[in-house]
């Protein structure tokens, strides 16, 4: 990434804090001011609607134009290949402008342009070596463009800091992986690998902020990858091997590999969750939960332990009663005490819901009465302070 | 944890920006001793929620014939009842502005027991045809119920179920009687989009005007100008007057983004542009799929695009 660009994202990362603090009541205007004096960020940045609005326009430009160039020269596979190339070629150009200027980089318009660059080029190379081929080559072309779909994401994220190409390129590369015929080991492999790699990076102080994320998705990514390795049903059903182009005859796997992917599908999530759990990376825990509700899954598929209108009533009650507890016992705990209630708490007068803050910070007729969004952010806020894991 | 932020704070401290406290509770957050689990616990009782109406669903279409219509339709009412009885021991006072729900299960509880509630009346009218041929009133029913409990116990997410359940109700009563008028009943169905939509986008002015659930508003305008912008799109696209409804939807989206510009509603304005914008393809792809047809739509992206930028940078001088 442009240092210019990691030096505006790092300000944007403190100032947003600030942001939350001064939202939860925690400091004041002149405070909120000095750390944005402190900390200025010349870059305009919208709201998620025009960003997304913004995205959404430069798309349909970007696609129109492709669409009327392909329509007035009709050239054929590989005049097109050329002409996407070119098209990739100017969408990247064009998004290292974008990037460079702090009025435009973060309007949404530069995501766009970087993801349809990467697109083009990345079908242009398709259309490239797939083009006046055989067919007997067509498995080595679908390999190659998979390759170049990995390192082209991956180039796009580490020059522009896009967490979503992260996300393209490893599973990409998980999709390459799976061509050969060895490919589950490999997404073992690889899957831990990328674990391990990307941990370490989701903390890094010298890497870019949208870097960190980047890493973070890449995190979710691999476990996902190692978790549909090992889990007994992909096993059984030889999902990832479905990916090579001549699949293997179905054979069920052998009883000891069985048993043990069946004690890997339970044990990977509690794993994920007893990380999540001492690293408090909020990732980790969404991730952990959902592979454990996929592992719930297929225990109901092997085991009929009751009917599926049990299964699906009781975990729903369990669910429900799991949410409720859990959200009490973090309210009642000393350190929710320290943190929430002792700062912000709501009190209900005849007239609806009032926010206020304790009178030893500010006095009773300085409470301000502030709107039902600023109520839900600072509520937001609270929960953040008294979820103490 | 966030090293930048971690950074920042030891700088702000040592700048005497923040004091030793603040610096503490801060850190605390930045290096993840402290995070938030709220979108999570959340989430949970919305999949709790979802389980729960769909194994109450499994077992009525699996078990009836031995459980029987009675028992089943008495179980769901009661246990609906008892969701709403629990609903109305918590809620605080009726208020016509903003009412913080007292915990974090109250609206989750609210949407079982509403959801229970619908099940059991279209299993009655399933079972024992209580309305006869004009069953699709049921859906009045309960999309007046839902209306009332939005307002009685101040919720945004059953107010928006209520808007669905309604609109629905037109829909689905056209869709029956689209097969005898044929062509008629799309424009009968389109019609009424624009009439319920243009209701809604009514109730979010009148809301906010008579200052009565004023949050509200939201709800309102954006479910009503997705109805009413999506059927003027609908006819643009799919009519053989689309001329007329061209005309129409670009005076309705005009005025919707020159309000919205005005109020500084990010979100109308998009959807007045989006549907804009949508509907002027149609005249540029009238004359077939070539080349000058997709440059002129490049440029009229081009031109949307200089909108809004303007419109934000306005917004922002504001």
């Amino acid at each position: 990434m442009r240092p210019e660009s990691v030096a505006w994202e790092r300000a944007a990362e403190v100032r947003e804090a600030a942001e939350g603090w001064r939202r939860a009541g925690a400091i004041g205007t002149p405070t909120y001011d000095a750390i944005r004096n402190a900390y200025p960020d010349p870059c305009v940045t919208p709201g998620a609607v025009w960003r997304v609005l913004t995205a959404g326009m430069v798309s349909a430009i970007v696609v129109c134009v492709a669409a009327a160039l392909g329509f007035a020269t009709r050239l054929d596979v590989l005049g097109s290949a050329v002409l996407l190339f070119v098209l990739g070629g100017v969408a990247i150009a064009l998004t290292e402008l974008l990037e460079a200027s702090p009025r435009s980089a973060r309007r949404g318009a530069a995501g766009a342009t970087a993801f349809w660059g990467c697109f083009f080029i990345i079908v242009g190379f398709w259309g490239f070596i797939s083009g006046d081929r055989h067919s007997d080559l067509f498995d080595r072309s679908v390999n190659a463009t998979l390759l170049a779909s990995t390192l082209v994401w991956a180039a796009g994220c580490w020059r522009w800091g896009y967490p979503l190409f992260a996300g393209l390129s490893a599973v990409s590369f998980f999709v390459l992986l799976s061509r050969f015929s060895l490919g589950r080991v490999f997404w073992v492999l690889a899957g831990t690998a990328l674990v391990a790699v990307a941990a370490r990076r989701t903390d890094a102080a010298t890497g870019a902020p949208s870097h960190r994320r980047a890493a973070q998705v890449l995190l979710v990514v691999a476990i996902a990858a190692v978790y549909e390795a090992i889990n007994v049903y992909s096993l059984d059903e030889q999902i990832i091997e479905g990916f090579l182009k001549l699949s293997p005859l179905r054979v069920p796997p052998p009883p000891a590999l069985f048993v043990m992917a069946a004690v890997a599908t339970a044990v990977l999530p509690l794993g994920i969750l007893v990380w999540a759990w001492t690293s408090r990376e909020m990732v980790l825990l969404d991730t952990g939960i959902v592979l454990l509700a996929l592992s719930l899954v297929t225990l109901r598929h092997y085991v009929q332990v009751a009917p599926l209108w049990v299964v699906l009533t009781a975990s729903g009650v369990v669910l429900v009663v799991l949410a409720v507890t859990v959200e009490r016992i973090l309210r009642r705990s000393p350190r929710a005490s320290a943190g929430a209630s002792r700062r912000t708490r709501c009190s209900r007068t005849s007239g609806g819901s009032r926010f206020s803050r304790p009178s030893r910070s500010r006095p009773p007729s300085r409470r301000p009465r502030i709107s039902r969004r600023d109520k839900k952010r600072a509520s937001r806020a609270a929960g953040a302070r008294s979820a103490s894991l | 944890m966030n090293p930048d932020v971690v950074a920042a704070i030891t700088r702000l401290r040592a700048d005497n920006v923040l004091t030793g406290p603040q610096a503490t509770l801060f850190n605390r957050v930045a290096r993840r001793h402290l995070v938030s689990v709220r979108l999570e616990i959340r989430l949970l009782l919305y999949v709790g929620v979802g389980l729960l109406t769909s194994g109450v669903g499994v077992l009525v279409v699996e078990h009836q014939q031995e459980i029987g219509p009675l028992a089943i339709a008495g179980a769901l009412g009661l246990a609906a009842a008892a969701c709403l009885v629990w609903v109305a021991g918590k809620a605080p006072a009726f208020s016509w502005r903003a009412v913080e729900s007292p915990n974090v299960a109250f609206d989750y509880i609210l949407l079982l027991g509403l959801l229970l509630f619908a099940s059991d009346l279209g299993y009655v009218e399933a079972q024992f045809t209580v309305l006869g041929p004009s069953w699709t009133h049921h859906l009045v029913i309960v999309g007046a119920v839902y209306l009332l409990a939005a307002y009685r116990w101040d919720s945004q997410i059953v107010l928006g179920l209520a808007l669905t359940t309604l609109a629905a109700w037109r829909g689905v009563s056209l869709s029956l009687t689209a097969g005898v008028h044929g062509a008629r009943g799309a424009k009968d169905l389109r019609t009424n989009a624009i009439v319920i939509g243009a209701l809604y986008v009514a109730l979010a002015i009148l809301s906010v005007w008579l200052a009565r659930k004023a949050h509200f508003e939201e709800v309102f305008g954006n479910t009503g100008l997705l109805l009413l912008l999506g059927a003027l799109v609908s006819g643009v696209l799919g009519d053989h007057a689309w001329g007329f409804w061209l005309l129409a939807l670009l005076a309705v989206a005009g005025v919707v983004v020159w309000i919205a510009f005005g109020l500084g509603r990010s979100l109308y304005f998009a959807e007045g542009v989006v549907a804009a914008y949508v509907g002027l393809l149609r005249v540029l792809f009238e004359l077939g799929s070539s080349s000058v047809a997709f440059f002129a739509a490049a440029f009229l992206g081009v031109a949307a695009l200089i909108l809004i930028f303007a419109a934000h940078r306005r917004m922002i001088e504001r």
